[in-house]
């Protein structure tokens, strides 16, 4: 046994290398993963990852719109615009698709055009109907996806087909596609539940042999879709719901390059976001999410937490501007109405309030301790304090200073704030209140009990310093 | 001010804080296990100690004092 003897340090070791704080903490790998394919180890390397030109694709307008009430047009260009702005000059927002069906749908597309921007780029979703490309064509998009269902659950069940007349079909419509000159990626829906062997890679076979002769920006697509959630990201699990076996037999086998590979998950089984960070490092480029993670059911991988574990994967910002996510939670909230878990990651009300008055002391002597990264500066969220008999005097002073702009040597100490911690546990212990304080209560008892500072801050409020 | 008179200061806010005697306290007790402070009625007092004293005090070093003794000595401290 290898004995460790503690080490007695003058600095503490904060593995800053890890946790820079500016940046969310990073994800580094020692090593290659060894897949069990065939009676033999492959090596997949992860450290591939941070070269590779991995990026987002986004289906808020198409998954995301089948969980919910259509957009309005306004609301979808404003929300394409953010996205622009969120995945920054080098598109790591690469794509957004849309559906093509509706006037709204080709109205919203149109307003999207004309705003000019370079990314993401506008593809549409079609159904595998030789008669939607005239939309596609209508709408100037150079790329559409198609379904192409890929489970004997899909197309003996839902298709009513043999396998043989699945894929003619599919063919005939990607070749249709390849013809009117618009690039198809074809959504092999269900794959985690498909035969693999008996249908998906015949396929890919044949449709990698219809685009070896097009040009690079016509060469077809394979979206990978997890349609019920079945996938399982762990190393040496068997096919269809192993995600490394499927990713390196489509690149192996099939000859599918990274840059046309794209997960798009389903949260089904709560994986939907290691789903597709391990699309990413198992050798994929594109990982298609929605904003918040609406999808149908129970969601897509959400698009603000793959843009953050790619920060994390490649130890820079890359011209991402995290702070969209904000304005994006808050548009969606106020504008769209749409309310947002408070305890979902990044953008929920609560993502990083402590309402645990040891949390809160932590939170008060450095903010390191208990907030994940520096989500001001990030995010433009401040870590926060919710009130409550749990929270502590350490949670008041957080609060209230936090309410009040004191920084530093101005910030006030527990013993200035405790009456309004007495007020607060009377609340509990005597009124037998069961509810959190609200910030307009704790406003109200700083006007009582901090009245100097109370308009010190209110003046400097008005005054805009 | 002299250690007696920061003595009868720091009686009478102890007593008064915890609603006794001034008679009641001695020297010796200790706020948590003689007094039955818990940690708000600890800053509680604190604060009203810093209130009579018009003092600001650190925190931290304040909060360590554990005794009604131990408070006489760290304000002979600062006010002597």
């Amino acid at each position: 046994m290898r004995i460790y003897q503690l080490q007695h340090v003058d600095e503490p070791n904060l593995v800053e290398d890890v946790f820079p704080h500016v940046l969310p903490p990073l994800i580094a790998f020692e090593g290659v993963i060894h897949e069990y394919i065939d009676g033999e180890y492959v090596e997949i390397d992860p450290r591939d990852v941070k070269t590779r030109d991995i990026y987002v694709t986004d289906t808020t307008f198409r998954d995301g719109q089948q969980a919910r009430p259509p957009y309005k047009k306004e609301q979808m260009v404003r929300l394409f615009q953010m996205l622009s702005e969120l995945g920054g000059p080098n598109g790591i927002v690469r794509q957004s698709e849309f559906f093509l069906y509706t006037k709204n749908d080709r109205d919203a597309i149109e307003a999207c055009q004309a705003l000019g921007l370079r990314y993401p780029e506008i593809t549409g979703w079609i159904r595998a109907n030789k008669m939607d490309f005239r939309l596609v064509r209508e709408m100037g998009l150079s790329e559409t996806g198609m379904l192409t269902s890929s489970s004997d659950y899909h197309i003996f069940y839902k298709q009513n087909q043999t396998r043989q007349e699945a894929m003619d079909q599919y063919l005939e419509v990607v070749e249709a596609a390849l013809e009117h000159g618009i690039r198809p990626r074809c959504h092999l829906e269900d794959i985690t539940r498909a035969d693999l062997p008996g249908f998906v890679y015949p396929f890919v076979q044949r449709l990698e042999k219809l685009t070896e002769d097009q040009p690079d920006n016509m060469k077809i697509k394979i979206r990978l879709c997890d349609t019920m959630g079945f996938g399982l990201p762990f190393p040496n699990v068997p096919e269809p719901r192993s995600i490394p076996k499927l990713i390196w037999r489509l690149k192996n086998e099939c000859g599918v390059t990274a840059d046309r590979l794209e997960w798009h998950g389903h949260n089904d089984f709560h994986k939907v976001h290691v789903n597709g960070a391990f699309s990413w490092i198992y050798g994929l480029n594109a990982l298609n999410a929605t904003l918040f993670g609406f999808g149908e059911r129970t969601g897509n991988p959400p698009l603000e937490g793959a843009i953050i574990e790619y920060v994390s994967l490649k130890g820079e910002l890359n011209g991402v501007n995290l702070r969209v996510i904000t304005e994006m939670a808050d548009y969606y909230q106020k504008e769209i109405g749409t309310e947002l878990s408070p305890n979902y990651p990044f953008v929920g009300r609560d993502f990083n309030t402590t309402r645990a008055g040891i949390h809160a002391g932590g939170l008060r002597r450095d903010e390191r301790i208990y907030n994940i990264f520096d989500t001001e500066a990030l995010l433009g969220r401040s870590p926060r304090v919710a009130i409550t008999d749990k929270s502590g005097t350490d949670g008041i002073a957080l609060w209230v200073n936090e309410f009040l702009g004191l920084e530093d040597d101005d910030r006030l100490s527990v013993m200035k704030v405790v009456k309004i911690q007495r007020w607060v546990m009377d609340q509990y212990e005597k009124e037998h209140r069961l509810t959190t304080i609200s910030d307009q209560e704790l406003e109200e008892q700083v006007k009582i009990h901090l009245p100097e500072y109370y308009e010190k801050m209110k003046k400097k409020v008005t005054s805009g310093k | 001010m002299s250690r007696d008179e920061i003595r009868d200061q720091v009686f009478t806010i102890t007593a008064r804080e915890f609603g006794l005697d001034a008679g009641a306290i001695q020297e010796s007790d200790q706020f948590v296990d003689d007094l039955g402070a818990d940690s708000l009625k600890s800053i509680e007092l604190v604060a009203a100690y810093e209130e009579e004293f018009e003092l600001d005090l650190n925190e931290e070093e304040a909060l360590r004092v554990q005794t009604v003794g131990g408070a006489i000595d760290f304000f002979e401290k600062l006010l002597v």
